[in-house]
């Protein structure tokens, strides 16, 4: 993702349940917060949450997709060539917070729930298409599927679990793969 | 099936038939407890929360549905994701618990999965002299491509099926790859 993902536009009342239930899951390390003290830290009622937020994946999602819009909001790429950049920031954005990584994460991997695991790709498209629009349909795939992975808070989690990488290291290791996959479109731009 | 041997186990398989109509998030406590014919309480003690449960799960799974073929090479490597990748399209229910057990916060398991151990051993064996960055560097990518995440970004936010997740993995595989001079790789 390179811009602020595409997030309805959320009441003043929904913005303070989605933050005050993020701040409950830094505080207490899970997210197996009940909607009675979210409502408390809200200074909501209870049946509030329920009403906006009818069940927990309701609320997951729509906290996923609010942290990526603000906490881990990426810059705005104009070129396909910057994406390694951002990448770099956002690896060290969720470093920074990591239970809120982990919540997004795992929000994006709920399958068929209605998680969407690339919120980044359309704007991928726009770009890689505006500079190399030479590539065939299979090429143009494997490029945005790659980037759209790197670009993703699954990588930080998994070069910190499996590798036991630190912030440097794994923004190091994810630009330099989305560098990788860019090597062979490097000299591709349309004129 | 298999025949369950313990409490733990038993509550496993019981959870896995259930992800055969239902997703993880709709299979309770106390849905899984009626299943397997023991105290909702039985089942906290043994899973405390749903992330011991998730992990525990997607362990099992992955032992008993997605065993990882043996591989050295590189070559072999990639036939044992591309396996993987076929076995997930047949069986999504349980790859996407895999997916997402492998994006929670560590639990049980902080041991690294087999397969990055064993991508790191085929690394020391084709590319002996290379500096320790980039060894980690190529291992952690291939690592990623190689996982359940990918397949399952591909398979929801792209629509594609396991032939093309395939193709997605060599292609990205191979732009690793050549990042590193010609002269790393060893005779085989």
């Amino acid at each position: 993702m390179t811009e602020p993902t595409a997030v309805p536009a959320l009441s003043g009342t929904q913005e303070a349940i989605l933050a005050a239930y993020a701040g409950l899951i830094e505080e207490v390390g899970s997210d197996d917060v009940s909607n009675r003290v979210i409502a408390r830290r809200a200074g909501i009622a209870e049946r509030t949450v329920f009403r906006n937020y009818p069940t927990r994946v309701d609320l997951l999602l729509a906290t996923a997709a609010w942290l990526e819009a603000t906490v881990f909001a990426r810059e705005e790429s104009h070129s396909i060539f910057d994406i390694p950049l951002a990448i770099r920031d956002a690896m060290q954005r969720y470093d920074a917070r990591p239970e809120l990584a982990h919540v997004v994460a795992e929000t994006a991997m709920r399958g068929v729930n209605g998680a969407t695991p690339s919120p980044g790709r359309a704007q991928l498209e726009r770009l890689l298409d505006g500079e190399v629009p030479s590539l065939d349909a299979a090429q143009r795939r494997a490029v945005i599927a790659a980037l759209s992975h790197l670009d993703s808070v699954g990588t930080w989690v998994t070069f910190r679990r499996e590798f036991g990488m630190d912030r440097r290291d794994i923004a190091d290791a994810a630009a330099w793969a989305a560098e990788a996959v860019l090597d062979r479109i490097r000299d591709r731009v349309a004129p | 099936m298999e025949e369950p041997v313990d409490t733990a186990t038993a509550i496993l398989a019981s959870a896995a038939v259930l992800l055969r109509e239902r997703t993880f998030d709709d299979i309770s406590y106390r849905v899984l407890a009626d299943e397997v014919g023991i105290s909702e309480r039985t089942i906290y003690r043994q899973y405390p929360t749903r992330a011991h449960l998730l992990a525990a799960l997607s362990n099992w799974i992955e032992q008993t549905r997605f065993p990882l073929p043996p591989f050295v090479t590189v070559s072999d490597f990639r036939a044992a994701v591309h396996e993987r990748f076929r076995a997930f399209d047949t069986l999504p229910a349980y790859a996407y618990v895999g997916a997402r057990a492998s994006a929670i916060s560590p639990t049980l398991d902080t041991e690294p999965a087999y397969i990055t151990r064993a991508i790191e051993a085929m690394l020391d064996v084709a590319a002996p002299t290379l500096n320790r960055r980039d060894r980690r560097r190529v291992a952690a990518s291939l690592r990623y491509f190689s996982s359940a995440m990918f397949w399952a970004r591909l398979r929801t936010g792209f629509d594609l099926d396991a032939g093309e997740i395939c193709d997605a993995f060599d292609r990205a595989v191979d732009t690793v790859l050549a990042k590193l001079p010609d002269a790393t790789w060893a005779e085989p």
